[in-house]
């Protein structure tokens, strides 16, 4: 089974904004910071401008864990035409570890997409789309 | 129960044509769907002063041109050039059962007398988009960049994934809904599959797009409008169709949701919360149980939603409607008839007012070879993936 090569995909490139700039910053520099809020406790992904639980303004980004659990997955074998050198492909939901509630988007990377399934454990590894946007992908916990 | 039950009734409906493709631009199949349900009343174009309709895209990312991609309330307002109109909106919120709820609120609040509610609905040119263009923003720049979009909407097929596994479910037992659906279309001169059977191997061999859903899970992108005419109950007595006396409705009430273009997807998260609000305010109204309900339209966009509207407005227990949907339940002469007219898996994506639409005809023993014996109280909902839900118990006898 082979392993789709992503180079030739023309990714759609992410506009931060007032709200997501730190999400993008923290990226760039390879590491994964989530918009936490600091009377509650509960991560909000995407960022919001109020915790979605407890309505607080108190919101602060914080690292996380660059582990994490697949929440879910569906392989896409019709695409975007950007995206059919790759097709079929795996797009995860994960869940990181100690950020319940929250959950990323990301491709499987490194693997054939068979290997998506629910409650497999990943890591967080980053893929530089340009010199401003490095995006956060995932890739299976070598077990 | 609601003191004003039985007060406001829908009269006559009426369908356009139905097209794969915008041959025919959608404001005339919007007019044609609403002259339809006004002949269907026994009325004259010039009788109707409301106007209510939700008019959206079929698909995101495309243009919204006005006469073309929707028909807003403004611009079929121009077209009819009604002498009167005492009242007139175009809804955002509850979607198109919520143009429904709003006409239902204006002759009760008595300020019109005969209103018309429509929905139109476009095939875009080319493939759907779903998917940003070079850049993705907002809630896009999580989702965009990683391929999570353009057709099958990635969204709602991981939430079914995720609805399998927790609940220990085979997916090919979903070939009962949508092959029954079909057998119902058959039966349904308005429906874009009216006259294409589907067998269960058809839809166990189809191909996938988005895993788990397949080809059929979908509801087919086609170019038509329905309308339905709205008055009071003993306006609605003098004209020609026995009158659908709406019993109740509801809206869904429950929004918090982190993670919003996740999380709003029913599946993902606690989808029972969505289904209740909106079904639990239609029960209180009218008085009635599911266990009540002889016939049932619920929103089927996509298989998946109206499995967890099953489950969700109270039809069975959570995690069992794979289970409950088989061995004939849901056919015409079954405990539950279920998406009589076919379901958006045979009429295609018009969205939500078809089951609306066909929960009046019951009600009004008006759905000829489809209908259903003894048919009292007829649930409806409007406004797919339970998300934007609505719903209504109609009832062709007062009460």
């Amino acid at each position: 089974m082979t392993i789709s090569d992503w180079s030739k995909v023309k990714r759609p490139i992410p506009v931060p904004d007032d709200l997501t700039k730190p999400f993008w910053e923290a990226a760039k520099k390879g590491v994964l910071e989530l918009q936490r809020c600091q009377s509650c406790g509960r991560y909000n992904h995407p960022p919001e401008p109020t915790c979605t639980i407890c309505l607080s303004t108190d919101l602060k980004f914080e690292p996380v864990s660059s582990k994490g659990t697949i929440y879910s997955y569906s392989i896409k074998h019709q695409a975007d035409q950007r995206f059919s050198p790759v097709v079929p492909y795996a797009c995860l939901v994960v869940e990181l570890d100690g950020t319940k509630g929250a959950v990323l988007v990301g491709n499987l990377l490194e693997a054939p997409y068979t290997e998506a399934k629910i409650g497999r454990r990943v890591e967080v590894i980053f893929e530089k789309l340009n010199d401003n946007i490095t995006l956060p992908q995932f890739r299976l916990v070598k077990q | 129960m609601w003191e004003n039950r039985c007060k406001v009734a829908v009269s006559g409906v009426g369908f356009s044509k139905v097209y794969r493709s915008a041959e025919i631009p959608l404001a005339n199949l919007a007019l044609d769907a609403v002259k339809a349900a006004v002949e269907d009343s026994g009325l004259k174009i010039s009788d109707i002063d409301g106007l209510s309709a939700f008019s959206a895209l079929s698909a995101s990312g495309h243009d919204v041109v006005d006469g073309i991609a929707i028909v807003s309330v403004d611009y079929l307002r121009r077209m009819l050039k009604l002498p009167t109109i005492n009242w007139l909106v175009q809804v955002q919120t509850a979607a198109e059962g919520g143009a429904v709820m709003q006409a239902a609120n204006a002759l009760l609040a008595g300020i019109c007398k005969y209103v018309v509610v429509w929905q139109a609905v476009h095939v875009p040119p080319g493939s759907y988009k779903n998917l940003p263009g070079a850049y993705a923003s907002g809630e896009a720049q999580f989702t965009g960049p990683y391929g999570f979009g353009g057709a099958g909407e990635p969204r709602h097929a991981m939430a079914y994934m995720r609805y399998l596994e927790q609940h220990n479910q085979k997916k090919e037992k979903t070939a009962t809904l949508v092959v029954t659906e079909r057998k119902h279309g058959n039966k349904n001169p308005n429906a874009y599959f009216y006259k294409t059977t589907l067998s269960r191997e058809e839809y166990l061999n189809a191909r996938m797009i988005s895993s788990p859903l397949c080809l059929y899970d979908y509801d087919i992108p086609v170019q038509q409008a329905c309308a339905l005419v709205l008055t009071t109950a003993e306006r609605a007595r003098d004209l020609k169709p026995k009158p659908a006396y709406l019993a109740g409705y509801g809206q869904r009430t429950v929004f918090e949701e982190p993670g919003r273009f996740l999380y709003s997807v029913p599946g993902m998260a606690d989808y029972m919360d969505f289904g209740r609000s909106s079904s639990s305010l239609t029960w209180e109204r009218s008085g009635f149980t599911p266990k009540d309900v002889d016939v049932a339209q619920i929103g089927d966009n996509l298989s998946s939603t109206c499995i967890y509207g099953i489950e969700s407005y109270g039809f069975c227990g959570r995690g069992e409607a794979l289970d409950f949907i088989q061995d004939g339940r849901i056919d015409l002469d079954g405990e539950l008839p279920l998406n009589t007219f076919g379901g958006a898996a045979s009429v295609g994506r018009i969205h939500g007012t078809a089951h609306i639409i066909e929960g009046v005809l019951q009600a009004q023993g008006r759905a000829g070879e489809r209908q259903v014996k003894n048919a009292k109280v007829s649930f409806a909902t409007g406004g797919g993936a339970i998300a934007a839900a609505t719903t209504f118990i109609f009832v062709g006898d007062p009460y």
